[in-house]
């Protein structure tokens, strides 16, 4: 069961990044993230089978946890439902179709924003790891992506440093925002 | 279901930006809604779950409707039918959290996992009190701006008039009032110690505490 828990865990964080990261790729419509959606599609779609071959092994071993078992299932679906959602959404970038005021607006005037920033050479973030800056506690903003050296990374670790010439992508709260970009260019100076 | 026959004119007067705005807002907060019911074991939350299903079955409708009629060019019909499968995407993330909250039906004791699974992923859902000595009570969620200050999102609030899912940011917090959060353990603990009255509420600018208590009043 621990086995298959941990599946589950994996199936459902990888589903909520992939929400923000298809609407980051709308909001910039940038085909990049959206493959990266796609891929994490893939993916997922490899876990769910490891999933629900495992329940049924687990079942044919333990039969009176077959409720429970039916419980993952539903629940395993109901996950790759909405991933499967978040690659039709990137699916609009990929096809070209993503480039309309209409989206990028409602977007912005969403309850949640999504930022993009370069870090300068004096902001705070510059030098300092995800965890010594804990922005998510700090400011509400989360770091979906950093893209350095041309390269994106996806959902970075704690221990990721940041440096100047960073681009972050973070989504947070509407107020948060102003904040966060000043913390990237350097005129806010504090946590 | 039969309602659904008459659509409902208020949402036709909204533009196709302003209908994919509230889809994009309840795709959001419907699955973290859908995770805090079954952490909770709430069937009242389940039901506010399948409202917003509901709702957002309405808001793709109008938005079918309304993007139909702005097409004008074969132009204008493919950057419309990008708009249109972001609608519905955002429609299936809806009925997958409907889904999810279908799973209240099952007796708690065949799916201890869930809360488990929930409270391990890296954004956790918790409950928290505001306490009588908490500098938060008094203030709206706005003018505290919980989320920039902690990173927690306040997805439901229990106070002495029931239930809101979602609350605006003009909700007043009060002393004896239960949030359910969502974010980090990290922000969680942070906002734990606010909501207590461990730590005092880091004000932005101080003047702006000062004119709200007054008009508190």
């Amino acid at each position: 069961m621990n086995n298959i828990e941990n599946m589950l865990l994996e199936l459902k964080d990888t589903s909520e990044f992939m929400i923000d990261l298809a609407y980051s790729s709308l909001i910039y419509n940038n085909k990049e993230i959206a493959e990266e959606v796609e891929d994490l599609e893939r993916k997922m779609d490899v876990l769910s089978e490891d999933i629900q071959e495992a329940v049924v092994n687990l079942g044919k071993q333990q039969p009176e946890e077959i409720a429970k078992m039916s419980v993952v299932i539903r629940m395993q679906m109901a996950i790759e439902d909405i991933a499967n959602a978040a690659a039709s959404i990137a699916d609009v970038v990929i096809r070209g179709l993503g480039d309309h005021p209409v989206i990028q607006m409602s977007i912005q005037e969403s309850d949640v924003t999504i930022e993009k920033v370069v870090i300068d050479e004096k902001s705070i973030m510059n030098g300092h790891s995800l965890a010594e800056l804990r922005l998510g506690s700090h400011c509400g903003m989360y770091i979906i992506a950093i893209k350095r050296d041309g390269k994106f990374i996806y959902g970075p670790s704690k221990d990721e440093v940041l440096h100047a010439g960073d681009l972050l992508i973070a989504k947070g709260p509407d107020e948060a925002a102003d904040f966060f970009i000043g913390l990237a260019d350097g005129s806010e100076t504090e946590l | 279901m039969s309602e659904d026959d008459h659509m409902d004119l208020n949402r036709i007067e909204m533009s196709v930006q302003e209908l994919l705005t509230e889809m994009k807002d309840i795709s959001e907060v419907i699955v973290d809604l859908a995770y805090a019911a079954l952490v909770y074991n709430s069937r009242e939350m389940g039901q506010r779950v399948n409202e917003l299903e509901d709702e957002m079955e309405e808001l793709k409708y109008a938005i079918r409707v309304k993007a139909l009629l702005a097409a004008r060019t074969l132009e204008d019909a493919k950057q419309l039918s990008g708009i249109l499968q972001i609608a519905s995407a955002a429609d299936r993330i809806s009925h997958a959290a409907g889904d999810l909250v279908d799973l209240l039906e099952v007796p708690s004791d065949k799916r201890p996992f869930i809360t488990n699974l929930i409270n391990e992923s890296d954004e956790k859902i918790r409950m928290i009190r505001i306490s009588p000595s908490s500098e938060m009570a008094g203030y709206t969620i706005g003018k505290l701006g919980v989320e920039a200050n902690t990173g927690m999102k306040i997805i439901a609030l229990k106070n002495r008039y029931g239930w809101t899912y979602d609350p605006d940011d003009d909700v007043k917090l009060r002393a004896g009032d239960d949030m359910i959060v969502r974010g980090t353990e990290d922000g969680g603990n942070r906002l734990a110690q606010f909501a207590s009255g461990k730590l005092p509420w880091e004000w932005d600018e101080d003047e702006e505490k000062e004119e709200e208590a007054v008009n508190d009043e």
